[in-house]
């Protein structure tokens, strides 16, 4: 009990009523969503049990055959959806709907690349490379956010349109023009793409024998810092504070002084950096290069684990583990003849629960709640009544 | 014939006791009143009677029938209607899909439009009750949309009529409209429960008036045997001071100097058309008129949401050039905002969070953009118990708090910022009178101490007892001076409608 109080303390701010609601009711969702899950499995004729142990089996999350393998590339994927995700919480928690990962990520991708195979950094210590690299891919992802809050901002157009319109910029003006263009590898080497990057632009592996490197640590610690952001400065509290209200077009923070024009472009850059460094990752880390074609989807894939974590911090990085471990463990579920695709499944069962949640919060409300206190309606109200009552 | 008859009804919420032993009994076709502070348990009270809540003890008899309600639906079937604060209609439907929605006419397994228009047409007539049943709802003014929800109940055989607050939206004329209503209703035979905080309607309105008091019934009055200095007394459990006690302070330099301002509303129509004046140290100038002659554009352009078309403003001796919320705070303006759920708090933020909302960057709530909590609390504790916020609980969302307290929790901020002007823009604003009082001391307090205060009102009583001098607005002009000694509720609300005219005493 004491423990469960100390982690109430550190991340829900004290105090709240039924914080622990924001742990049970993703957890319900992922659970009823295994299940569902099962009941196609099974109506298809074939094992359920044998399609969960295989996918978990290989999914780096429970110990079982090499182990050591599926968790470091569990752990390698789980860095990138980390990263993502968190780039949709930040904003989400700004009170904007950002679906611009994708197009930072990859913006963040092509900037890592070629700061890693350009001449003048290549030669430098691994240190420093890396520490250019990575200020270079945040100020890019960032600058990439920054003009969709700006617009947003200036000309009050709607975040999403243009986050999904960057996206395409992003796609179309690195692949179609950078990778094939300027940035395209010299063509005797036989390498297409865009050159590979320096030995000291590669992170290093942490885990002798596997693929895992320091993105992992990386991510911690951004994520840390994120919890702290949000809710350990000045800069998260405006942010938090026009979150609740930009929605409901309300301006009680505005009235106080709250510059939220520039709130709103800020917010779009740490969340385009933070993007930007799963983009980082996977070059640095992965493919080394800038390939041909380009296998996305990390962006789109962080709003799913940011709305599984509850745009908390915490909640984006046990997500995004589960969403690293699903997509690890995915290739072994054909042992038991399913295919491939079918951890996806499960990702958008999840995702459907936790659209639900308000369904979920009430039914778990009435079950583990009100049957104690023996009362009939919602919370909200009872809260209010209590407010007003010891007048 | 009693319609309804309440029998020890009680109400306990986890931590609260909303309703104690409850008594009442409502004959069928008068207009009762239920009156309460904020959190009095009015509201808990008539939710049990919709069936919305089930009492803790006790027993509803409705039309002499005991009864068991599990759910509105319930009350519904037993001919009780309820006209909710917030109103319940669907902005982009019609008139009559509103009023029709859950009990369509059908044709076949198809919505039969033209038969519910027809009834809309019918019912609006027989209760005369006039409303276009194709019109859009979010085309409609706040007045009529309430109609739409009594014919709404009406149309589902209400007898008898809960009305939650219902003028709280509503302006004077729209009030005056709704009792028509209430009357023509009430001659119809429905039974009316009219719940409110406002005493003068409740005096106007009411057969008979309970009167709540922290969940218990302090009594049941007849109109003609009361008064509202009575009612006050029993509503807040000692003598209310309704008279605002007159305070002489010497005045000092001006603080804000207004010159030739002008500024358009958000869809870009002139309304605020060339207005000066001035505001002196410990001065309290109030700004009379009706709703909408310029007032929401002047407190827009001081606080710098709206930028100006022309006209300066000078505070503390300096023009303010870029005015925008973050520069004349720095340079000592407060601001008491009319819509404090929209403009005053963070509502799902806690007290703590919302106390410090403005002063977060400065010293020492933060350092080097981080927040200090342990100061920030400590704050919180203090100002709560200072002004008296309820409850005790600075981690309590601003959202849950009574109406009173939440302007407690916008005073204990907008004090405690270093300024020397004060912007109150409505700042009684649907307040019951116990937390009418504590605004008025606190207003008096600050005159007290030297600061300028603009008082932006729509009451008279309280334009007149608070103001050392008074500017009528109308139509987005200054049409009248004149301070309270010299002057009476008739004659500005003449100057208000623009009827008269009064010249400048002093510039």
């Amino acid at each position: 009990m004491m423990a469960m109080d100390i982690f109430r303390r550190i991340f829900f701010g004290r105090k709240e009523e039924y914080w622990w609601m924001k742990i049970l009711v993703p957890i319900t969702s992922i659970f009823v969503a295994l299940i569902v899950g099962a009941i196609f499995i099974w109506s298809t004729g074939r094992s359920p049990v044998l399609a969960y142990k295989y996918l978990f089996g290989a999914s780096g999350l429970v110990p079982g055959p090499y182990f050591k393998q599926h968790f470091a590339e569990m752990l390698l994927s789980s860095s990138m959806f980390i990263a993502t995700g968190l780039a949709f919480a930040i904003a989400a928690k700004g009170g904007l709907f950002s679906i611009g990962a994708e197009g930072q990520f990859l913006v963040g991708a092509i900037t890592a690349a070629y700061f890693g195979y350009a001449k003048p950094f290549a030669s430098m210590p691994t240190l420093i490379h890396l520490t250019v690299i990575f200020v270079m891919v945040m100020l890019a992802g960032g600058i990439w956010g920054a003009i969709a809050g700006w617009l947003k901002a200036k000309m009050g157009i709607h975040e999403v349109i243009t986050t999904i319109m960057l996206n395409w910029i992003a796609l179309y003006l690195i692949e179609d023009w950078l990778v094939t263009g300027p940035m395209k590898a010299n063509v005797e080497t036989g390498v297409s793409g865009t050159p590979y990057v320096s030995e000291t632009a590669k992170l290093p592996i942490i885990l002798k024998g596997t693929r895992l490197n320091i993105s992992i640590l990386i991510i911690i610690v951004v994520a840390y810092l994120t919890w702290f952001l949000l809710y350990r400065t000045t800069f998260g509290f405006e942010i938090r504070a026009m979150g609740y209200t930009l929605i409901y077009n309300m301006d009680a923070p505005r009235a106080a002084g709250v510059s939220v024009d520039a709130r709103i472009t800020q917010t779009m850059f740490v969340s385009g950096a933070v993007a930007a460094l799963g983009g980082a990752f996977i070059i640095l880390g992965v493919l080394f290069q800038f390939p041909p074609v380009f296998e996305g989807g990390y962006g789109f894939d962080g709003i799913a684990v940011s709305l599984i974590g509850q745009n908390e911090p915490l909640g984006v990085f046990l997500a995004g583990i589960l969403i690293g471990g699903l997509r690890t463990g995915a290739t072994a579920v054909q042992l038991a003849h399913i295919p491939k695709t079918f951890p996806s499944i499960i990702e958008g069962l999840i995702v459907a629960f936790i659209a639900l949640q308000e369904l979920i919060r009430y039914l778990l409300m009435k079950l583990l709640v009100h049957k104690k206190n023996n009362t009939v309606s919602g919370g909200s109200d009872e809260k209010a009544v209590s407010g007003g009552v010891a007048k | 014939m009693k319609a309804l008859e309440l029998k020890g009804i009680t109400k306990q919420f986890p931590r609260v006791l909303a309703n104690d032993h409850i008594n009442l009994s409502i004959e069928k076709g008068e207009i009762f009143s239920i009156v309460g502070e904020n959190g009095a348990g009015k509201s808990t009270l008539m939710k049990i009677v919709y069936g919305l809540y089930t009492p803790t003890s006790g027993e509803i008899y409705v039309f002499g029938k005991k009864v068991n309600m599990k759910s509105p639906h319930d009350a519904i079937k037993l001919k009780i209607g309820m006209v909710h604060q917030e109103f319940m209609l669907i902005p982009r439907f019609t008139v009559t899909e509103n009023i029709v929605l859950g009990d369509e006419p059908r044709k076949g397994i198809v919505f039969d439009f033209k038969r519910a228009v027809k009834e809309i047409r019918e019912i609006s007539e027989k209760f005369g009750l006039k409303v276009d049943p194709l019109e859009k709802v979010a085309n409609l003014p706040v007045g009529i949309q309430q109609r739409v929800e009594i014919l709404k109940i009406l149309r589902r055989g209400a007898e008898i009529l809960i009305f939650d607050e219902p003028t709280a939206v509503l302006t004077p004329e729209e009030t005056e409209d709704l009792f028509k209503t209430l009357r023509a209703l009430k001659k119809d035979g429905k039974t009316i429960l009219f719940i409110s905080h406002k005493l003068k309607e409740v005096m106007e309105i009411s057969d008979r008036i309970a009167v709540l008091r922290r969940g218990k019934l302090q009594g049941v009055v007849k109109k003609e045997e009361t008064n509202e200095r009575e009612l006050a007394r029993m509503m807040v459990g000692r003598e209310v001071v309704l008279e605002i006690p007159r305070v002489k302070v010497e005045k000092g330099p001006v603080v804000l100097s207004v010159r030739d301002l002008a500024a358009k509303d958000h869809r870009g129509i002139l309304k605020l058309k060339g207005v000066s004046f001035d505001v002196h140290a410990g001065e309290i100038v109030a700004i009379a008129g009706v709703e909408g002659n310029g007032q929401m554009e002047l407190v827009n352009s001081l606080i710098g949401f709206t930028r100006p078309v022309k006209g300066k403003i000078v505070l503390n001796g300096e023009e303010m050039k870029l005015i925008t919320p973050y520069n004349v705070r720095r340079k000592g303006m407060a601001y008491i905002p009319e819509d404090r759920k929209r403009r005053g708090l963070v509502l799902p933020f806690k007290i703590r969070e919302n106390i410090i909302m403005g002063q977060h960057t400065l010293y020492p709530f933060s350092k080097g953009g981080i927040l200090n909590d342990k100061v920030i609390n400590e704050f919180a504790t203090k100002q709560v118990e200072e002004f008296d916020i309820r409850p005790r609980d600075i981690y309590i969302n601003a959202g849950n708090l009574s109406g009173g307290n939440q302007q407690k929790v916008i005073l204990a901020r907008e004090m405690a910022m270093k300024h020397n002007f004060l912007l109150a823009s409505q700042p009684t604003r649907g307040l019951d009178i116990g937390a009418m009082e504590f605004v008025y001391k606190h207003l008096i307090e600050e005159k007290k101490k030297g600061i300028a205060i603009l008082l932006i009102s729509l009451e008279l009583s309280e334009v007149l007892g608070l103001a050392d001098r008074i500017l009528v607005m109308y139509e987005g002009e200054i049409v009248g001076e004149t301070v309270p000694e010299e002057t009476n509720e008739e004659e500005l609300g003449m100057m208000m409608l623009g009827i008269k005219r009064k010249e400048r005493l002093v510039q």
